[in-house]
């Protein structure tokens, strides 16, 4: 076991302190982002307020089906006459003034219960994301000019509530690097499309950091200071929510620690081999998994022994190469052919046939050849 | 980084959904990234930037002239000194900056999978940085619209 | 403009498009193309002299699928950030303004476009004005 990773504790105005704090074991826990982003969907739905249309809508007509014989179709028509509406169509859902297909109703299943072990292990994981910067940014924050990551901000600087006012918690954020991340939220700010406006949901914009904050000693002064301030939200650490940690079910929201806060995560989430405090039955989650980094895996002894050796080694026998035409290519004739290199070199191609002189027939070769 | 948090991970959960990465329906679904720290502007595990222990930027710089980013190895929690930046001037040459590129990086040994792409980006952007040619004026068509435009 | 990659020639199986059957026929028939299901149906069989039936095969060359006449690949943009994305790509893909990027941005966006070598396929659209 090495020695656990600490994080340094920002003072207020942004510069290290001395003092660091080793990183709770919630930071160890697995990452998982399907179980986030399914903790994530059923949690979103609880906060829903049912809808529907009225009971009584499209049913107003005592209309009546003429049944067959008359040449039309036999969906019910409105009684009556003296009036345009009587003989028309009603009820059905293709009518005009009908009722809707399938009238929404009051009961239907708006809220989702979630499993607490599953809610416990999303929340620990998205706190697990959180101390990635990488996540930060692929998540969209602008994290870079953030000192380091968590981000510890000294309990000091919110003692005797200090951070009252916006102002102040607005300095706060600048000195310890997460204006820029403010200031992505102030410019992203834009009109709603479509008609949520109406509905209370005027504009869009962007998440900012998230202060978590231990109301024991830091009071809770700092929540009226930092509300005002756009995409700025604030927890209490010991009732943190998944809709804070992974909006949208998106891992790796940016959190601004403070130091109480940061020192309580262990008392809340306990370890993986001790219980909670506060958390009744439970223990973190561990890894199965307990090397995530796939190059060293491969790349250990464990596995690089029992790999069999590369075929061919250096040298592998190409398949479906193009063939080459010796007579063209003069690497592939030489391949072939030795002998080619000292052949043009000598540039005995090119050279006449040496033919010694035809002797002319002696006499006794002659007689010879005629003897018969 | 914590022990948990591998660039494998990193890349498994960003690869489908990250703020980096462009999407289009065009082309078959073409991917794009804004990293800075990606060389190719491709969405992959060996271009993105935030996916990789060691990672290469080249930014166009102020005044002309590109900028090298590089990650310092180690100090991936510090985001504010996670960076290493060389600025080469506009003076420079193209082929000095090439050079000073490649042996701060692949010549040492980081990232020599890079050097081919680092290079042609910078190639790019200082080209990029070259005043614009102006249009050829178009020529006319026919002999009506010339005779038109003599007059 | 930067030097197109170069590419194998496009070619395209069947140009015209595929109809759904007896859409000719009546108006209530959308011409999109609907397979057709009837036991008798003689498009279904494929008898001799009626239309064809879309299918794998006419697909394109995967080297040259997605390919514009000019060999670029489209990539649409609403912005110069956009634009950007495509520095290292001016050889295989042409930027395409969105449809509702104001005149005054489109200007920026072609400028930004010149600069980086990128194609703009409709460089010419809302920009000129009436000489």
């Amino acid at each position: 076991m090495t020695t656990r990773p600490t994080v340094t504790v920002i003072g207020a105005d942004g510069a290290p302190s001395d003092s660091t704090h080793p990183l709770p074991e919630v930071f160890k826990v697995p990452i998982r982002p399907d179980i986030v982003q399914s903790v994530h969907t059923g949690i979103a739905k609880n906060k829903r307020q049912p809808y529907a249309v009225s009971e009584k809508a499209g049913h107003q007509t005592s209309a009546e089906s003429w049944g067959t014989g008359r040449a039309v179709a036999r969906i019910p028509r409105v009684s009556g006459g003296g009036t345009h509406r009587a003989g028309q169509a009603a009820f059905g859902n293709m009518c005009r003034s009908g009722r809707m297909f399938a009238p929404t109703k009051v009961w239907r299943k708006w809220h989702q219960k979630i499993n607490l072990g599953q809610k416990r292990f999303a929340t620990a994981s998205a706190l697990a994301a959180s101390s990635s910067p990488a996540l930060l940014l692929a998540r969209g924050h602008s994290v870079t000019s953030v000192p380091e990551v968590p981000l510890v901000v000294s309990s000091t600087a919110f003692s005797g509530a200090a951070i009252a006012k916006t102002s102040a918690a607005l300095a706060l954020l600048k000195a310890v690097g997460a204006g820029a991340d403010v200031d992505r939220v102030r410019a992203s700010r834009k009109l709603r499309a479509g008609k949520g406006k109406l509905r209370g949901r005027r504009h869009r914009q962007r998440r900012g950091p998230l202060v978590v904050y231990n109301p024991v000693e830091d009071g809770r002064d700092l929540v009226k200071a930092f509300r005002n301030i756009p995409g700025v939200e604030t927890s209490s650490v010991y009732s943190l929510n998944l809709l804070q940690l992974a909006p949208g079910g998106h891992l790796g929201r940016f959190i601004v620690w403070t130091s109480a806060a940061f020192k309580a995560l262990d008392t809340i989430y306990g370890t993986t081999t001790e219980p909670s405090a506060l958390k009744k039955n439970f223990l973190l989650p561990s890894a199965l998994v307990t090397q995530p980094d796939i190059g060293k895996l491969i790349n250990s002894s464990e596995i690089q022994t029992v790999l069999r050796p590369v075929r061919g080694a250096a040298i592998t026998k190409r398949q479906n190469v193009q063939k080459k035409n010796p007579l063209v290519n003069k690497q592939v004739l030489l391949r072939l052919n030795p002998y080619a290199a000292a052949f043009s070199k000598e540039k005995l191609g090119q050279a006449s046939v040496k033919q010694d002189e035809v002797k002319a027939p002696t006499k006794q070769s002659l007689t010879l050849l005629h003897e018969n | 980084m914590a022990s948990n948090i591998s660039y494998d991970l990193i890349w498994e959960i960003t690869r489908q959904n990250s703020s980096y990465l462009v999407k289009r329906k065009q082309a078959g679904g073409v991917q794009f990234s804004r990293d800075p720290l990606n060389l190719t502007n491709k969405h992959s595990k060996k271009y993105e930037g935030y996916a990789n222990d060691k990672a290469i930027g080249i930014l166009p710089g102020e005044n002309g002239g590109v900028t090298l980013l590089t990650k310092k190895t180690g100090s991936a929690n510090k985001p504010s000194s996670a960076l290493h930046t060389t600025k080469f001037g506009s003076n420079k040459s193209s082929r000095k900056t090439y050079r000073s590129i490649v042996s701060s990086t692949a010549k040492k040994g980081y990232r020599p999978d890079l050097r081919a792409e680092a290079v042609s980006r910078a190639s790019a952007i200082r080209k990029s940085q070259k005043p614009v040619k102006q249009d050829k004026p178009a020529k006319l068509r026919g002999a009506k619209a010339r005779k038109a435009n003599e007059q | 403009m930067a030097l197109l990659m170069k590419h194998v020639p496009i070619v395209k199986k069947h140009t015209a498009r595929f109809n759904r059957h007896q859409s000719d026929r009546f108006k209530c028939v959308d011409p999109s193309w609907r397979k057709p299901k009837g036991i008798d149906n003689r498009v279904r069989r494929r008898f001799k002299g009626q239309a064809a039936m879309p299918k794998i095969g006419y697909g394109s060359n995967k080297k040259t699928r997605h390919l514009m006449p000019s060999g670029h690949k489209a990539f649409l943009v609403k912005n110069t950030r956009d634009v950007d994305l495509l520095l290292m790509h001016n050889r295989t893909f042409a930027a395409e303004i969105a449809s509702a990027v104001s005149a005054r941005k489109r200007v920026e966006i072609i400028a930004k476009a010149k600069a980086l070598g990128v194609k703009v396929t409709n460089s010419k659209a809302k920009v000129k004005t009436e000489s």
